[in-house]
């Protein structure tokens, strides 16, 4: 029993990515709400903000998500990450760990979600081209309600 | 904790359990726990694979097992409930088939269940039943009650099926498979989901009903 449980772990183990070895890097930019609401509204286009922290687990289950959508509409929509109440080297790591290569900023504070009226961690919120706020997901996302929201605010930028 | 997904459960469990009781005929002993002891496994299975899939390792990670909303893997957990349904009623031969419409009913139960979650709408259409979410003017198919639907009268279907052995396990999954095929292209997707897994089970459900009672013997069909 012992030896099969052995090697299970050992299968387990090999199948999985191996952690990202972040040794530099520079620190993601602080942004206040106001910077933020700018930023968006100078964007011109829809844009999905992904609210994540290196310590929260359901963030390191949608992560790949968004690292998909990110490569698939990352042309048409804006994706933007904001890492709260962590620290600068473990979001480095995580970033690094999930290959999430858009645009994130650092707001320790949760400025930004609880301006949203977001509750918890992880957050997504849906933009439309205008900076306007079409919806807001608390909890982990799932692909059907990420595709679904990525397709209304392309619509609503069409 | 996420209440709209459990309501969804629920629903299932209930649909299920309904259809334990209009479709009763060679049940094994405790067929309910025969079902949700499957379906728990299905899960584990198919949130161990996301996870890997994902590059979560399970072991480091433990506790993202239970985050099932973080994905769990459809076709690994397909194979996994059936796998957990037939090792189960392994003891009492045509138990599975037994409980086949039953099955079918609690899928379409957690189809149904897109209501509690808010997550029935697929593609956009223009026709008279299509709704628009919050704060949407974009009106879209309810594609989970399309399907709900078609797994009730698939169940209906499965239930008119003969006794023979595998007979009408082997329908509920090519039905179970070619519902989700059909309705596939109306969800909103990333990826465009599993079709090549879902027309793999419709044959091996054609398989398995066609050849099952060859394989098991003349011994093993029922009789009504």
């Amino acid at each position: 029993m012992l030896r099969r449980l052995a090697v299970v772990a050992l299968v387990v183990t090999a199948c999985s990515a191996p952690t990202a070895d972040i040794t530099g890097g520079t620190d993601l930019p602080t942004i206040t709400v106001e910077e933020f609401t700018s930023h968006l509204n100078a964007l011109d286009r829809p844009a999905v903000v992904n609210v994540w922290a290196s310590w929260c687990l359901p963030c390191r289950s949608e992560a790949p998500l968004l690292a998909e959508a990110s490569k698939t509409y990352g042309g048409r929509i804006e994706f933007i990450g904001v890492d709260v109440q962590d620290s600068q080297p473990d979001a480095r790591q995580f970033l690094a760990e999930f290959g999430l290569d858009f645009d994130h900023f650092f707001d320790r504070d949760r400025a930004i979600p609880n301006h949203y009226g977001g509750i918890g961690t992880p957050i997504t919120i849906f933009f439309g081209p205008q900076g306007e706020l079409f919806a807001l997901h608390n909890g982990v996302l799932d692909e059907r309600t990420l595709a679904l929201n990525i397709d209304e605010i392309l619509q609503l930028g069409a | 904790m996420e209440f709209s997904l459990l309501w969804a459960a629920l629903t299932a469990v209930a649909a299920a359990w309904l259809g334990l009781r209009i479709w009763d005929e060679h049940l094994p002993d405790r067929p309910m726990d025969h079902l949700i002891a499957a379906v728990v496994i299905g899960l584990v299975a198919g949130r161990l694979v996301a996870m890997i899939g994902d590059g979560v390792n399970p072991l480091t990670h433990p506790a993202d097992i239970v985050i099932v909303r973080g994905g769990v893997e459809t076709v690994a957990a397909s194979v996994a409930f059936i796998a957990a349904l037939v090792w189960g009623a392994r003891k009492t031969p045509g138990a599975v088939d037994a409980m086949a419409p039953a099955v079918l009913l609690g899928v379409a139960g957690w189809h149904a269940g897109c209501v509690w979650r808010d997550t029935c709408l697929g593609t956009p259409s223009d026709l008279p039943w299509a709704w628009a979410q919050t704060g949407s003017l974009v009106t879209r198919h309810p594609v989970e009650l399309y399907a709900a639907v078609g797994l009730v009268v698939g169940a209906i279907v499965v239930s008119r099926v003969g006794w023979r052995l595998w007979a009408r396990a082997g329908v509920a999954l090519g039905v179970a498979a070619g519902i989700r095929l059909i309705t596939e292209p109306l969800r909103p997707s990333l990826s465009g989901g599993p079709v090549l897994w879902y027309t793999a089970g419709i044959l091996i459900g054609a398989v398995a009903a066609a050849a099952g009672p060859r394989f098991a013997g003349s011994s093993a069909n029922h009789s009504t």
